[in-house]
């Protein structure tokens, strides 16, 4: 576990990473939508 | 200065550092933040440029503005501290950072808060929920609660700033006080929105750029990441043996959480995890922001920019403070030869000197001067933020609304920004010393409490009447006042108020009252009393309905566009 003592703190770890990486794949995949007249995703 | 001293480690006497260079760096630094600050007076022409930038904000500004804003000097260097001394459970905050307040945030609140933004062309926080329950009394009761809690906040901030200025420098603290606050009364008043998200785009920039710089050569200096790791985890025996106060609150170790259900355990859950977490949803300042890009596609890519400041920026902070106790105690590391000790002995029971004491220990002196600056720039742009959101709700809610002007000056809210101004000034000069973190920790509990139900209801739930947001608000900043003065024994044993009245610290002692984080209940119950309300009394009319939540394209869309 990363050298971590404990099963929460890894998970802390992994989940920050992981919660990061949600950010960057939903920002790429959405770079271009909702830029319309009303800019609700269309 | 030759460049080999600057990047060799430790180089840097225990006096402090080159105060010639430091002040070149940051007299360069300011003649930027001049030049930013300007180009946005130059663009700001009407009151929608000076209060959300014109509504055409580009999305990296708006991410590293909304990032810079968020996270201040005690996210980096107090909480830092705190990982320090009680270890890597902080990172839980950083999780719910990222994943509460960057993509909560933008995706579920930003999207529905800048199209109905635009459909009731509101400019502030106040405006906004005024303009969508149709009441100004709602306006002027957000804008004062704003105008009394933010001072408490960017106060706190600004005696920070000015400490580290007074540190580094070597000025007299009031004298540093006056040219932090000077500086960015400058670029705040005569910039508006615009001059505030340029510079902190810039200090965004240097921010992320300074603290992962500092976690890659922390990770270097202990021999890599899984090494570092498990010498932490190797030390947990220390904290019983050397610590036994911090073990007798639950600390078992600096890579395992502390004990369940124990002091530490519900400080890190209750106040850290869910108040702070939770609580960046509805605090002003951030909640304008989303009001000023041109569109959704803005928003989402401010979620990847966003995300990935908050992970680099306060990731990087709890871990380096957790992991400097590997450094002091290394018998060939530490302040000095042979001598070891935990981070927060060699801090002198001090946690917020742990980060920079590690930096000037044991990271080469280029990296000081760059952490001078990201430590400056995390201070003035989230004062920066919060002195544009007192300034408006004094000037544009508050004044305006009152003397009747229907006229949209920005000489008004100016006025209103330089009054916020001296009194954050004021307050600061007040306050007294220890107040740095509890004072944040009372913003963002009570500013949870009070404005979370009536926000969300303004964006989600048509149901919700102008009675049942009054009552909840009311309810939220009531609770939260009474768990402050009676309940949890941090600010009430502080504050003596129990005491006085009572006779008792805190009203209920059983554990785990006296360390619950008020915000735990005074949410739901403005919660409860939200939807009981406006079950109760008059709705909104389905006109005013409809107005909020125009179709997607609609005429009325198109309109205030």
């Amino acid at each position: 576990m990363l050298g971590l003592g404990d099963f929460w703190i890894f998970a802390a770890m992994i989940g920050c990473i992981a919660a990061a990486a949600v950010g960057v794949v939903y920002g790429a995949l959405n770079w271009n939508r909702g830029g319309g007249e009303g800019g609700d995703g269309k | 200065m030759n460049l080999s001293t600057l990047l060799l480690p430790a180089a840097i006497p225990a006096g402090g550092m080159n105060t010639v260079v430091l002040g070149v760096l940051i007299a360069l630094y300011v003649l930027v933040i001049g030049f930013l600050g300007y180009r946005g007076f130059r663009q700001t022409k009407v009151r929608r440029d000076y209060l959300v930038a014109g509504r055409a904000t580009h999305p990296f500004v708006m991410a590293m503005s909304y990032g810079a804003a968020f996270i201040s000097t005690s996210a980096l260097v107090g909480f830092g501290g705190i990982a320090g001394q009680f270890g890597m459970g902080l990172l839980w905050l950083v999780f719910m950072n990222i994943a509460i307040g960057v993509f909560v945030a933008f995706v579920w609140f930003g999207r529905r808060t800048r199209r109905m933004g635009v459909a009731l062309s509101a400019a502030t926080f106040p405006e906004f929920i005024g303009k969508r329950y149709r009441s100004n009394g709602l306006k002027l009761l957000i804008a004062a609660i704003i105008f009394l809690f933010i001072p408490l906040y960017s106060s706190v901030v600004l005696i920070g700033g000015a400490r580290f200025l007074q540190e580094v420098m070597m000025i007299d603290y009031h004298l540093a006080l006056g040219i932090f606050a000077g500086i960015v009364a400058v670029y705040v008043i005569f910039g508006g929105l615009k001059g505030v998200m340029y510079v902190d785009a810039l200090m965004g920039t240097v921010m992320i750029g300074g603290m992962l710089l500092l976690l890659v050569l922390c990770y270097v200096r202990l021999g890599g990441v899984i090494p570092a790791h498990q010498q932490l985890t190797d030390m947990a025996p220390l904290v019983q043996e050397r610590l036994p106060q911090a073990f007798a609150l639950g600390h078992r170790g600096w890579t395992v959480m502390p004990e369940f259900n124990s002091v530490w355990w519900w400080t890190l859950v209750s106040s850290l995890m869910l108040g702070v977490g939770i609580g960046a949803l509805a605090q002003p300042q951030l909640a304008v922001r989303f009001m000023t890009v041109k569109s959704d596609r803005e928003l989402n890519r401010a979620v990847l920019v966003g995300s990935v400041f908050i992970l680099g920026t306060v990731g990087s902070a709890y871990t380096v403070g957790a992991l400097s106790n590997v450094f002091f105690f290394s018998p060939d590391k530490g302040i000095a030869e042979g001598v070891r000790q935990l981070a927060i002995e060699a801090a002198g029971n001090n946690p917020d000197r742990i980060i920079p004491m590690f930096i000037r220990e044991a990271l080469p002196p280029l990296v000081l001067y760059f952490f001078s600056l990201t430590m400056l720039s995390a201070a003035m742009s989230t004062m920066s933020s919060l002195f544009h959101v007192t300034g408006s709700s004094i000037g544009n809610d508050i004044f305006r609304t009152l003397s009747g002007s229907g006229r949209g000056s920005v000489t008004i809210t100016r006025a209103g920004v330089a009054f916020g101004i001296l009194v954050s000034l004021g307050v600061a000069l007040l306050l007294p010393p220890g107040i740095v973190a509890r004072g944040t920790a009372i913003f963002f509990g009570v500013c949870a409490a009070a404005f979370l139900p009536a926000y969300w209801a303004a964006l989600y739930w048509r149901g919700a009447t102008r009675a049942g947001v009054w009552a909840s608000i009311l309810t939220g900043v009531g609770t939260s006042l009474f768990g402050l003065l009676f309940l949890h024994r941090k600010e009430a044993a502080g504050l003596g108020i129990c005491r006085k009245l009572f006779g008792c610290t805190e009203l209920v002692s059983s554990h785990p009252w006296p360390f619950v984080d008020p915000f735990l209940y005074s949410l739901p119950l403005a919660l409860v009393v939200l939807f009981v309300v406006s079950a109760l009394t008059e709705k909104l009319p389905a006109q005013q309905i409809e107005r909020c939540f125009p179709a997607a394209g609609s005429d009325s869309e198109r309109h205030v566009k």
